[in-house]
């Protein structure tokens, strides 16, 4: 068992990976229990694509991926906020607006290049096993300023979740309060997109947090928990994805192995407790 | 544009063009039901879910039509059942089932040789290659949709519009529900040798609220979401084989300049309109 | 159909919503003609009773009798009005596609409303006062105006049981009058009548007997005798309030 857990990181580019994917699932645990709390989940899901032409062009012009992303996440949220604000259209179509026409022009950038196909799936699952020293770096920093904020703003943002109007009440500035999260949301799957590409980072974000969710009544448990289950089902995915490659001859890939882990545990804990509600309503009903 | 006028004359474009304008006018049509129900993020969840069962299809050499279809299915039925204990709402068990799924059909496509490939198509479609089969299942399921659409349009959209009431009349909503959501999942599927799983999203809900723009009316919402949908489809494919870009990507752009445009116009003529006339600014 | 003496039922009925029980041993009759308040605190049950004789919420103990049949049967025959601010504003659906809404079972599957259902949805928006705007987008027009496209809706589908949630939720005086006045001509011609109301002036404005519920029924009878200052405090508990006069506050 030691040798299974442990063994895989004598490799430098193992050991990399999974201080990665640990700090990225304590962030994105974390994170998540703002986003089940505030219901964004289609917002998360959308940044994850929206920030994608950003990467694409950088990545055609050999710029930093990391600003690239930056920028379109950036333009998204922009967007997203004038089209609210036209009433025209609802929330859920603007984001479903966006998330097309960013990812379309994400798609037609990369398909300008010759074998765009390889580049597609880099960009779209990340490469995990490739990330150097640097952009371990980048991580740390956007994730300890990520985490930083939401400490400071906790019973804030909590609050505002709650209960809008008492928010407001008290005299919170609640436009600003969202444009936070929403910032600290984008940056976090901005993160997590060289590991985890742009389609398997949202399950970083709401797998573990709905789990947890489950688990606990409280946020800061829920939280703490979340954490947890990020770090660790990272861990277990890669883990399993290196010993199916080496030992058993079998390509997994990691990103997605690691999200199979953590949806496993989220239907495994779905199932318990359901279990336990369906008895303990059953008593009720028969004590009525 | 000589370019342009060299590729109708190949039977590959051509058969792409009759794909692409098919898929345009089924996807614009359905997706108003999309936006009536404001599903626009469970198409974006079944764009990701279908995925597994695409590339489980192509593994097994069946039917990819019918592969993302019954694979759709089992993923509504686990939404619907893990959804059922509300401690957590939809959007959450909807992004939980998403990231899964498409995580699952990366791993069974990961095991396979030659994935990136692949794998590309299934995400951003190639119209190029759509094959005769293609066509006849995308009109097949065009004409099987879309009549159902019409036959039960009342049905459907008092569903839409009054769940409890079309309740309390005693029509059977979950069945009107499934029904739609039917609708929805396969025409995403048919749709994927065109424009892919993801940006069948772009079709499915684009065109749809760029018909809302301009009009109130559920009818000619319908027919405008076919047009607009249609015309993304043509215009995009020969957009595609102009500058060599993916047909896919720029379909789905054509479709959301479509919106921006019809967004810019009908904002103008929207304010002039909203002027209070008197008996309104009573009510 | 032959001739019933009751338009509802209520035996001992216990319903329940996604398995917890929200609403235990309610019993009482409702007679042709007849109009029920239900009265109660939110969260009371007042929404589940509506919909336990709809029969969309599935009850653990008890019966239900509509009409002198189950609930599933009688469908065609009972009328429900949500409340306005529940539906959709931006649904692009006209206001008289709303009244004929009412009439699709009549219409049946597969058909088209004819010109009689488009007539009978007019007259049922001429009763509401509200002809000249057959044409314009149901979400366009005032809450008040809203509540009365859904009652036309109902007066459309020629019910002979009228379930309304909270119809004078937030609604301006016209609409109140319009709607008083239209809930009594369709008692004069037999119809029925259950509103669950937080309203006390206009339960009795509106009906004559009335439940007083909260979890379980505190009373069902007339409504001079159901509404006294004892009973609406056992109700409502501590959120009742009683003044010198003998009148009664009720915090919702």
């Amino acid at each position: 068992m030691r040798e299974l857990l442990i063994e895989p990181f004598q490799a430098g580019y193992m050991r990399r990976a999974i201080v990665e994917i640990v700090v990225l699932g304590v962030l994105g645990g974390v994170i998540g229990v703002h986003v089940l709390l505030r219901r964004l989940s289609f917002l998360t899901e959308v940044v994850q694509h929206t920030v994608f032409p950003g990467i694409a062009i950088a990545f055609a012009f050999g710029q930093s991926l990391l600003v690239g992303a930056l920028t379109t996440g950036l333009a998204s949220v922009v967007l997203l906020t004038m089209l609210g604000r036209t009433r025209r259209i609802d929330a859920d179509s603007a984001m479903a607006v966006l998330f097309a026409v960013f990812l379309a022009v994400g798609v037609v950038v990369v398909s300008r290049r010759r074998g765009f196909q390889s580049d597609l799936t880099a960009l779209l699952f990340g490469r995990i096993l490739a990330v150097d020293e640097r952009q371990l770096i980048d991580t740390f920093v956007v994730a300890g300023l990520c985490l930083v904020v939401l400490a400071v703003l906790h019973k804030e943002l909590v609050l505002r979740a709650f209960d809008q109007g008492g928010a407001e009440a008290l005299g919170y500035p609640v436009n600003r309060l969202d444009l936070v999260l929403d910032a600290v949301i984008a940056l976090a799957v901005v993160a997590g997109i060289r590991a985890m590409g742009t389609v398997l980072v949202v399950a970083l974000v709401i797998t573990p947090a709905a789990t947890a969710r489950l688990l606990c009544r409280r946020v800061g448990t829920s939280m703490a928990v979340a954490a947890v289950l990020g770090a660790v089902g990272g861990w277990l995915g890669l883990v399993i994805s290196y010993d199916a490659s080496v030992h058993h001859g079998w390509r997994l890939a990691p990103g997605a192995t690691l999200v199979m882990v953590l949806t496993i545990g989220f239907v495994l804990v779905a199932a318990g407790s359901w279990f336990v509600r369906h008895r303990r309503v059953r008593a009720l009903v028969v004590a009525a | 544009m000589s370019r342009l006028v060299d590729s109708f004359q190949s039977p590959l474009f051509r058969r792409a063009m009759i794909e692409a304008i098919c898929v345009g006018l089924i996807a614009g049509v359905v997706g108003v039901h999309v936006i009536l129900r404001r599903l626009p993020f469970f198409v974006t969840a079944m764009s990701h879910a279908t995925f597994p069962g695409v590339v489980l299809a192509s593994a097994a050499g069946v039917s990819l039509f019918v592969g993302g279809t019954a694979f759709g299915f089992v993923v509504v039925a686990a939404v619907l059942l893990l959804g059922a204990g509300r401690v957590l709402d939809n959007t959450a068990v909807i992004g939980v089932v998403l990231a899964g799924s498409f995580a699952l059909g990366m791993m069974i496509l990961s095991t396979r040789p030659s994935s990136s490939k692949d794998l590309s198509a299934f995400l951003v479609g190639s119209v190029l290659t759509v094959t005769n089969a293609d066509i006849a299942t995308t009109i097949g399921v065009g004409i099987a949709v879309l009549g159902l659409l019409a036959l039960l349009h009342k049905e459907l959209v008092l569903g839409a519009f009054d769940s409890d009431g079309a309740g309390a009349l005693g029509y059977r909503t979950v069945l009107l529900d499934a029904i739609v959501l039917g609708a929805i999942t396969v025409t995403l599927v048919s749709a994927i040798p065109a424009v892919g799983t993801l940006l069948a999203v772009a079709l499915l809900t684009v065109p749809a609220l760029t018909a809302r723009l301009w009009t109130d009316r559920l009818g000619t919402t319908m027919l405008l979401a076919g047009i607009f949908g249609a015309a993304s489809g043509a215009i995009g494919l020969c957009a595609a084989a102009t500058w060599s870009v993916a047909a896919g990507g720029s379909i789905a752009l054509t479709a959301g300049a479509v919106f921006a445009v019809s967004l810019a116009a009908t904002s103008i003529g929207h304010r002039r309109r909203t002027r209070p006339p008197p008996r309104l600014a009573v009510g | 159909m032959a001739e019933v003496e009751a338009a509802l039922v209520l035996d001992g009925v216990t319903a329940a919503y996604d398995r917890d029980p929200v609403l235990r041993g309610v019993t009482g009759t409702v007679p042709v003609g007849g109009s029920l308040a239900l009265i109660g605190p939110n969260g009371a049950g007042k929404s589940t009773l509506i919909r336990a004789i709809l029969g969309l919420v599935p009850i653990v103990a008890g019966s239900v009798e509509v009409l002198g049949t189950t609930p599933a049967h009688a469908r065609a025959l009972v009328a429900y009005v949500p409340q306005a601010d529940q539906l959709d504003r931006e649904f692009p659906v006209s206001v008289l596609q709303v009244v004929l809404m009412g009439r699709y079972r009549m219409v049946g599957w597969l058909r088209r409303p004819n010109a009689a259902h488009r007539r009978a949805a007019m007259d049922a928006l001429a009763e509401v006062g509200l002809a000249d705007r057959a044409d314009e987008r149901f979400g366009v027009l005032s809450g008040g105006q809203r509540q009365r496209v859904l009652l036309a809706r109902a007066v459309a589908q020629e019910a002979r049981l009228l379930l309304l949630d909270e119809p004078f939720n937030g609604v301006d005086a016209t609409t109140t009058d319009a709607l008083l006045a239209v809930l009594a001509r369709l008692r004069a011609d037999g119809v029925a009548v259950v509103m669950s109301t937080h309203d006390l002036s206009v339960a009795h404005l509106a009906c004559d007997e009335a439940c007083l519920l909260n979890g379980e029924q505190f009373a069902f009878a007339a409504i001079a005798e159901a509404l006294t200052s004892e009973r609406l405090k056992a109700t409502y508990g501590s959120s009742a309030l009683l003044l010198d006069d003998g009148a009664t506050l009720l915090a919702r």
